[in-house]
């Protein structure tokens, strides 16, 4: 296993995490798509932490984790508030900023 | 008090008259306590006044004070505040008297208007004091100009005060055009002399082309304030203010600021021959022109109106001749009489209800008064020895005598000639005589207040003469009196002049006018003049505003619409690409790194 398979995964991952930030229209998918976007970048950071040696990279992933748990949890209260609104959780529903 | 300090009061009696008068409409709406603020700011100002003239007649030496006014850059270009020497002392005494005397009489006078219209003409009359005081003890000729513009706006609202009167708003709107045309004079001279000597003071040593070009700039508003030929138009349209306004706006004082600012501006004329030459001439042609015009008027106002042009002439042709003294003592002396003479006009229209001097005659029977002072200013301006208009146009006489190969002065005396012969006129015919008509036969005297002011200024311009010498060593010069050859020609003049008229219209009452004089009426018809102004208005100025009006809408403001519309039309084409969903936004945003990936990249 070398670093260039890690970067791979991590690269595949993203551009799920993209596709399914694109394609999917349906507000909690679309947060799950930008979990797995955000989990691809962690995988980058433990595979520099891993060749490169030291705990910086597992430290990282840590405050990522963080991080990210308090991003869904912004996210889950902004799909809270839309189905309220539209009583689905659409995303195409939220177009109030329509031009 | 100091003496500036007493000048600051002169000037802040009036102002605040003028300015509790314009917040408090109350005051306005029932009349007299208007009246009664604006006679107490003017009798404060005319006190302080009297003690200035009291201290300068002592030592007429400059006192002044002022405050940094315009600070551009950190330079000081100019300054406000007071000046006091002995021109102003005379000056202001002159003004605030002949200012207090009117507005008394306009108590009588105006005492049939309605309420609000009674405390709106003391309001005027109170912002006019003020703005007459605030040029005369002006320390450099820019507040003097801010005054000048001051009356000129008093003068515009006064000739209009009749307002629902079509003739009354015309003569306002004309008087205020032909004055503001001359003022652009007034204003291209001011910068031309800040420009050349850095400063806004009438004592700058300038360039003899400058000079000529900066005293032909300020006789320009001379012309205009002082009514002189061609601008004299709008006097006599004037008088379709009231008559007390007539007397102290368009006799008395206003009319006079052109010659009051030659006065504070000598040392400037001084330096341009050229200029005092064009004053001679113009002042001289002009005493000549209106006093022809003043024999033909059926209108007592018309006919003093015309007189006063003719007198204005008379200052402008003794400041031409390098007799600032002359032009100064004049102005004083006309003051009083044609003050007198417009106030005792006022108490017979008063009383005849009719300007016309046909309708009048035979009122002196029925108003000894009036009738006096009538004849006591007709006297004083016709230069009958002894009155005060015998010493003042003698001094210009004298003055103006060997210049011009002696035409100016040959021009004078035909005018003093004409001046006594066109008062005679109007004493025989509307004084003396028999009654025309019911109205005069009725006609009686007016109250208290309306005779009092004539006391007052009979009194002055019959004995105004003594006056001369305190005047002179106030402009810090000396004056004697001799009874000479030429105030002899003078005063004969001025005798055979009444005597010709006596023989025209005292003894037998003529209605129609003499042939010679129907001639004199049909050559110097004034009317001439207002039709060339119209020529040159409608196809001059119209034409050049219409092309301007073009270029304004079609040009300035087509830039700026296009301007306007094409950042419409840009926004509304834009609008599009905000189409409100998340994921177009993502789109977007993911794009952008791309883009800014591939630039990192290969850069």
């Amino acid at each position: 296993m070398t670093l260039s398979y890690c970067l791979l995964l991590a690269a595949a991952l993203f551009c799920v995490g993209i596709y399914g930030l694109l394609a999917r229209r349906q507000v909690v998918a679309i947060l799950l798509s930008v979990e797995l976007m955000a989990n691809a970048a962690n995988i980058v950071f433990i595979a520099f932490g891993h060749f490169r040696g030291g705990p910086t990279g597992q430290v990282f992933t840590v405050f990522s984790l963080a991080l990210t748990v308090a991003e869904v949890v912004v996210g889950l209260a902004l799909v809270l508030l839309l189905y309220r609104r539209h009583g689905d959780t659409q995303v195409l529903l939220a177009s109030e900023m329509k031009g | 008090m100091s003496v500036l300090a007493l000048a600051i009061l002169a000037l802040a009696a009036p102002a605040s008259a003028a300015l509790v008068l314009a917040v408090v409409p109350a005051l306005r709406k029932h009349g007299w306590p208007a009246a009664v603020l604006c006679i107490l700011g003017s009798t404060v100002s005319f006190g302080a006044a009297l003690s200035i003239l009291a201290t300068c007649v002592d030592d007429p030496s400059p006192r002044v004070l002022v405050v940094p006014w315009l600070r551009a850059s950190g330079v000081t270009m100019a300054e406000v505040g007071v000046r006091v020497d002995g021109v102003v002392a005379a000056m202001l005494a002159v003004v605030t008297l002949v200012a207090l005397c009117v507005q008394v009489f306009s108590l009588g006078y105006m005492h049939a208007e309605a309420k609000p219209a009674y405390g709106r003409y003391f309001a005027y009359h109170a912002l006019f004091l003020l703005s007459m005081n605030v040029l005369v003890v002006a320390p450099n000729l820019l507040q003097l100009f801010a005054g000048w513009e001051l009356v000129g706006t008093t003068s515009y609202l006064l000739i209009g005060f009749y307002f629902k009167k079509p003739s009354a708003a015309h003569a306002a709107v004309k008087a205020f055009w032909v004055t503001k045309f001359a003022d652009m004079g007034f204003l291209i001279g001011l910068l031309t002399l800040f420009v050349a000597s850095g400063s806004f003071g009438w004592d700058a040593k300038l360039a003899p082309g400058t000079a000529t070009a900066v005293t032909l700039l300020f006789f320009l508003a001379v012309v205009g304030k002082s009514a002189q030929f061609p601008l004299h138009v709008w006097l006599p349209d004037a008088m379709e203010g009231p008559t007390p306004v007539s007397a102290l706006l368009h006799a008395a004082t206003m009319v006079a600021a052109g010659v009051f600012l030659v006065v504070r501006a000598d040392p400037l004329f001084a330096q341009a021959p050229a200029t005092r030459t064009v004053m001679l001439a113009l002042g001289a042609a002009t005493a000549l022109f209106a006093a022809c015009l003043a024999l033909v008027q059926t209108d007592i106002k018309k006919v003093l109106a015309y007189s006063t042009c003719s007198q204005l002439g008379y200052m402008v042709a003794a400041l031409g001749a390098g007799s600032v003294l002359g032009g100064f003592f004049h102005l004083t002396t006309h003051a009083f009489f044609k003050a007198l003479l417009f106030l005792a006009a006022g108490s017979a229209i008063h009383a005849v209800h009719s300007n016309d001097i046909g309708d009048m005659g035979g009122l002196a029977k029925r108003m000894p008064l009036t009738t006096t002072a009538f004849i006591v200013g007709a006297l004083a301006l016709a230069g009958i020895p002894g009155l005060s208009g015998f010493f003042s146009k003698d001094m210009v006489l004298e003055a103006v005598e060997g210049k011009l190969g002696s035409l100016p002065w040959a021009a004078l005396l035909a005018t003093a000639f004409l001046t006594a012969f066109y008062m005679g006129r109007v004493v025989f015919v509307a004084f003396l005589g028999k009654p025309s008509g019911e109205a005069a036969e009725h006609a009686h005297e007016p109250g208290w207040s309306m005779r009092g002011p004539l006391v007052v200024l009979a009194i002055l311009a019959a004995g105004g003469g003594v006056l001369a010498a305190p005047f002179a060593k106030l402009y810090g010069t000396e004056y004697h009196f001799e009874m000479g050859v030429g105030p002899s020609i003078a005063a004969a003049l001025g005798i055979s002049g009444f005597a010709f008229a006596y023989l025209a219209f005292g003894r037998a009452r003529r209605e129609r006018t003499p042939g010679l004089l129907s001639l004199v009426q049909r050559i110097a018809d004034t009317s001439a003049v207002d039709r060339f102004y119209e020529l040159v208005y409608r196809r001059a100025a119209l034409a050049l505003a219409d092309g301007l009006g073009w270029f304004d809408r079609y040009v300035v403001d087509g830039v700026i619409n296009l301007l306007g519309y094409s950042t419409l039309e840009a926004g509304s084409r834009a609008r599009a690409i905000q189409t409100g969903y998340a994921p177009d936004y993502v789109l977007a945003a993911m794009l952008g790194v791309v883009g800014l990936a591939f630039w990192a990249v290969t850069r």
